[in-house]
């Protein structure tokens, strides 16, 4: 220990000989680091399976079930129409299943106070399950018929009563009386893959949520996507949007293994040869079974400003790599003599590469606190530049390991060949210098 | 000092020239593929929108109470807030629509000529529901045709006529006259010039109108009016308070001119284009304190040398001269490695990210800013090279 301490004091010393090139290694090395850690952290969190446990086992079935022939655009609609999903239901084969959209809305205790606008994500009870949303207090739906209950989320009680624990009070949503069923704990799916189209995975949770049956009779229309391949009116969403190819859901299914989703698929082939031949649906077959892990990269949702700027912060990484072993080799082969000195004095080359480890580690002291400053106003910046992506800006323990790891290795780069070059040189010629 | 000489010293200290010339050849790349998406990102910005962005105003919003979002108390609703916009001192004209322009997305759906669907088919056309002063707010030229002047109820037997813009009327009709056709939304009334419509529509120009009450406002409404100039900024105050003055349950999303819907809607180009430019400003200021610090210890190292070449009669500007072309070199070598790169980037980006290819004058500019920046950064250390005294510097000898 008093050695390493020796070899701190010597490294402090070095520091204090020539402060101005220290000062820039550390400043162009906390820079790169601090601009790669910012976008680091987008990238993590964006790209990061939120339901690990379960996300290879939930699947986004989607069919070509449309009452025209399509002869240019082919691709499957990437919402369900009332109709598909009671089609789609009627196996057993899932383990849990549930469709859902999101609308909004206007809920408040009475008449006479004024309203707060909500998310309302309008489901079936196997969602809660399905997505593992812990229930802070009450229940959920019992089944999936219609009922006016909603669940609230923690935050929409207390903003709301001030409390969380609100089962049976009575709440106006707009203007029609419901009850509350339950209040959910904290809970955010980060990204959330349930809601992908049309980028929504970006998107917060919503705040209260509403049977989809309700949600049909309340004319709730979706407020993320909807499309209408016929004449149905989409203001009759509870008459002709249960009949009409009126398409606004999107539907879960959980196959826990591969023969489920065999079955699964099969089931899906036989519902569209079935219906082509009713002839209700004449356009090609185009069944799709997208599982939850890759459900962003197949509604093309995936943020392509922060992967373009991955690719340039590595870059500049790189850049800032070079030119801090630029500075620390210039900085070493300045203080050559020294280190040859203390050769020729009698010390080897691996207490000299315990030296250069003390100098790593100091080095890293000082990239790290510069970097996480640099990173932090870095994330600030993105969060103003690209607010979309202002959810995925946290730092966590396994990301802030991660960041610190590699701040370490790059210290101990910049610092490898400078501290070989000056310790393995010839020994005479470098004390004549 | 000859070239030869020049390239025999730089490669002399080969690693500390390797990677100089990398970190070179890298900045160069990030800085030419900045100024090419911030380029890009100035045409999309500066494309002409057929609209007066800085003195419409846009107000997006909707009841509270599901009661006022049905007709007859929507259609009552929307013309006292019309009634009451238009009374604000300052305000030329003022209408309802649906949805606003200048927008990423919203109501739209196919249209074709009745008839000719395969051949005419234009996919995700907007669609608006307009009340008849929508023209005038916009500015918008009747090219052919004349406007509807009253607004009829979807819900009435037939359709109300439409309105094209001149964009899609051409991709219908060609050269053709328009007004008298029938489309699959209706008979076409009128033919106006182009406004921006939605950006993932089939073609930003392309729009289709219809004078009536919208369908329904559960995803809100627009109110849109065209003030005088000079009283905008107060328009745009007073419009808060005279909606809510008319109707207290409604919630307004957001008040603002034409000119901010543009800026928001391009905010994620503009973010990323702000942030790569951010990024090769500071990339250049590393390469300058590479520069900086590789002359000025090579400078010292180099100071017998000097010294000599100093008693032997080259004076302070040859040696300074020599210094800095010592680091052009670099920087030239550096540059031509550094177009390699960026096309590589530039390349690599376009996977991800729409950006222009790589092409022109801008490999010039890039690399003269780039020789600006290394020759700012090693002028200082150059300069105090030259006063290395021929005595001091051959004293060891």
């Amino acid at each position: 220990m008093e050695q390493f301490i020796y070899y701190l004091k010597v490294s402090f010393k070095g520091i204090k000989r020539a402060p101005l090139p220290y000062a820039l290694t550390i400043f162009i090395l906390s820079v790169g680091l601090g601009v790669f850690f910012a976008n680091a952290t987008f990238y993590y969190q964006l790209n990061r399976d939120p339901l690990p446990q379960k996300s290879d086992k939930l699947f986004f079935p989607m069919l070509n079930l449309v009452p025209y022939e399509c002869s240019t655009d082919c691709k499957t609609p990437s919402v369900l129409s009332y109709n598909n999903v009671e089609k789609l239901s009627q196996t057993d084969i899932p383990t849990q299943a549930a469709a859902m959209y999101s609308a909004d809305g206007y809920l408040r205790q009475s008449a006479d106070q004024a309203p707060l606008p909500v998310s309302i994500r309008i489901t079936q009870r196997d969602f809660f399950s399905l997505f593992d949303v812990p229930v802070l207090h009450g229940s959920i739906w019992p089944d999936n018929s219609a009922r006016h209950e909603v669940i609230l989320t923690k935050s929409s009680a207390e903003k709301l009563f001030g409390r969380t624990n609100v089962i049976g009070e009575k709440l106006l949503l707009d203007d029609r009386n419901v009850t509350v069923a339950a209040v959910l704990d904290t809970w955010q799916m980060l990204p959330r893959l349930y809601d992908a189209n049309n980028r929504n995975h970006l998107s917060d949770a919503d705040d209260i949520y509403l049977p989809l049956e309700t949600g049909y009779d309340m004319n709730y229309l979706s407020n993320s996507q909807s499309q209408t391949f016929d004449d149905t009116d989409y203001r009759q969403l509870s008459t002709q949007g249960r009949t009409g190819a009126l398409h606004q859901l999107q539907y879960w299914v959980q196959l826990d293994t591969p023969a489920q989703q065999q079955r699964y698929w099969q089931f899906m082939a036989n519902l569209v040869q079935d219906e082509k031949a009713a002839g209700r649906h004449p356009s090609a077959p185009n069944n799709q079974l997208v599982a939850m892990r890759n459900i962003v990269s197949y509604f093309g949702g995936e943020s392509s400003d922060i992967k373009a700027f991955a690719l340039v912060t590595l870059l500049f990484l790189l850049v800032c790599l070079f030119n801090a072993s630029h500075l620390s080799l210039n900085r070493y082969l300045s203080n050559q003599y020294e280190f040859s000195l203390r050769r020729a004095l009698g010390a080897n080359r691996s207490q000299l590469q315990l030296q250069m480890l003390a100098d790593v580690l100091l080095m890293a002291i000082f990239t790290i606190i510069g970097a996480l400053i640099t990173g932090f106003a870095g994330i600030k910046l993105m969060n103003q530049l690209l607010p979309a992506n202002s959810l995925f800006s946290n730092w966590d323990l396994p990301l802030l390991l991660s960041l610190l790891a590699i701040a370490f290795v790059c210290s101990y780069l910049v610092t490898l060949y400078p501290s070989l070059r000056a310790s393995f040189g010839t020994l005479n010629q470098q004390l004549k210098e | 000092m000859s070239f030869y000489m020049l390239c025999k010293v730089l490669f002399s200290r080969k690693v500390v020239t390797g990677l100089l010339l990398l970190q070179l050849a890298m900045t160069l790349a990030l800085l030419l593929n900045s100024i090419l998406l911030a380029q890009q990102t100035h045409q999309q910005l500066s494309q002409p929108t057929g609209l007066d962005l800085d003195n419409i105003l846009l107000v997006q919003l909707k009841p509270t109470t599901a009661s006022l979002r049905v007709y007859p108390a929507l259609e009552d609703l929307l013309n006292r807030q019309l009634d009451a916009v238009q009374a604000i001192p300052g305000v030329i004209a003022a209408a309802y629509s649906n949805q606003s322009p200048i927008a990423q997305g919203g109501n739209n759906g196919n249209i074709f000529v009745v008839e000719q669907q395969e051949r005419t088919n234009v996919p995700s056309v907007p669609m608006y529901f307009v009340s008849k002063d929508f023209f005038k707010v916009l500015g918008s030229q009747v090219l052919q045709g004349e406007l509807p002047q009253h607004s009829v109820s979807l819900d009435a037997p037939g359709t109300p006529d439409v309105v094209l813009t001149q964009s899609l009327a051409q991709k219908l009709f060609g050269s053709a006259s328009a007004p008298g056709q029938q489309v699959s939304r209706g008979r076409v009334a009128a033919v106006i010039s182009d406004f921006y419509g939605q950006r993932s529509g089939s073609h930003v120009m392309y729009n289709n109108m219809q004078v009536a009450p919208p369908y329904g406002v559960d995803w809100g409404y627009s109110i849109l009016l065209r003030s005088q100039p000079q009283h905008t900024a107060a328009v745009r105050q007073q419009l808060d308070s005279a909606l809510r003055n008319v109707e207290p349950n409604i919630e307004i999303y957001n008040i603002r001119t034409l000119a901010e819907q543009h800026q928001r809607l391009y905010r994620n180009e503009y973010g990323l284009a702000t942030l790569l430019a951010l990024l090769s400003g500071l990339m250049l200021l590393v390469t300058m304190v590479s520069s900086y610090s590789s002359t000025h210890f090579h400078a010292l190292k180099r100071q017998q040398e000097i010294g000599i070449k100093r008693a032997l009669g080259a004076s302070k500007k040859i040696i300074f001269i020599e210094l800095l072309t010592e680091n052009w070199l670099c920087t030239a070598l550096g540059s031509v490695l550094g177009v390699f790169l960026a096309l590589l980037l530039n390349h690599a980006l376009a996977q991800v990210i729409s950006i222009p290819a790589l092409s022109g004058y801008l490999p010039l500019v890039a690399i003269t800013v780039l020789l600006l920046c290394v020759t700012v950064a090693t002028w200082y250390p150059a300069t105090i090279a030259t006063r290395v005294s021929p005595a001091t510097a051959t004293k060891a000898l």
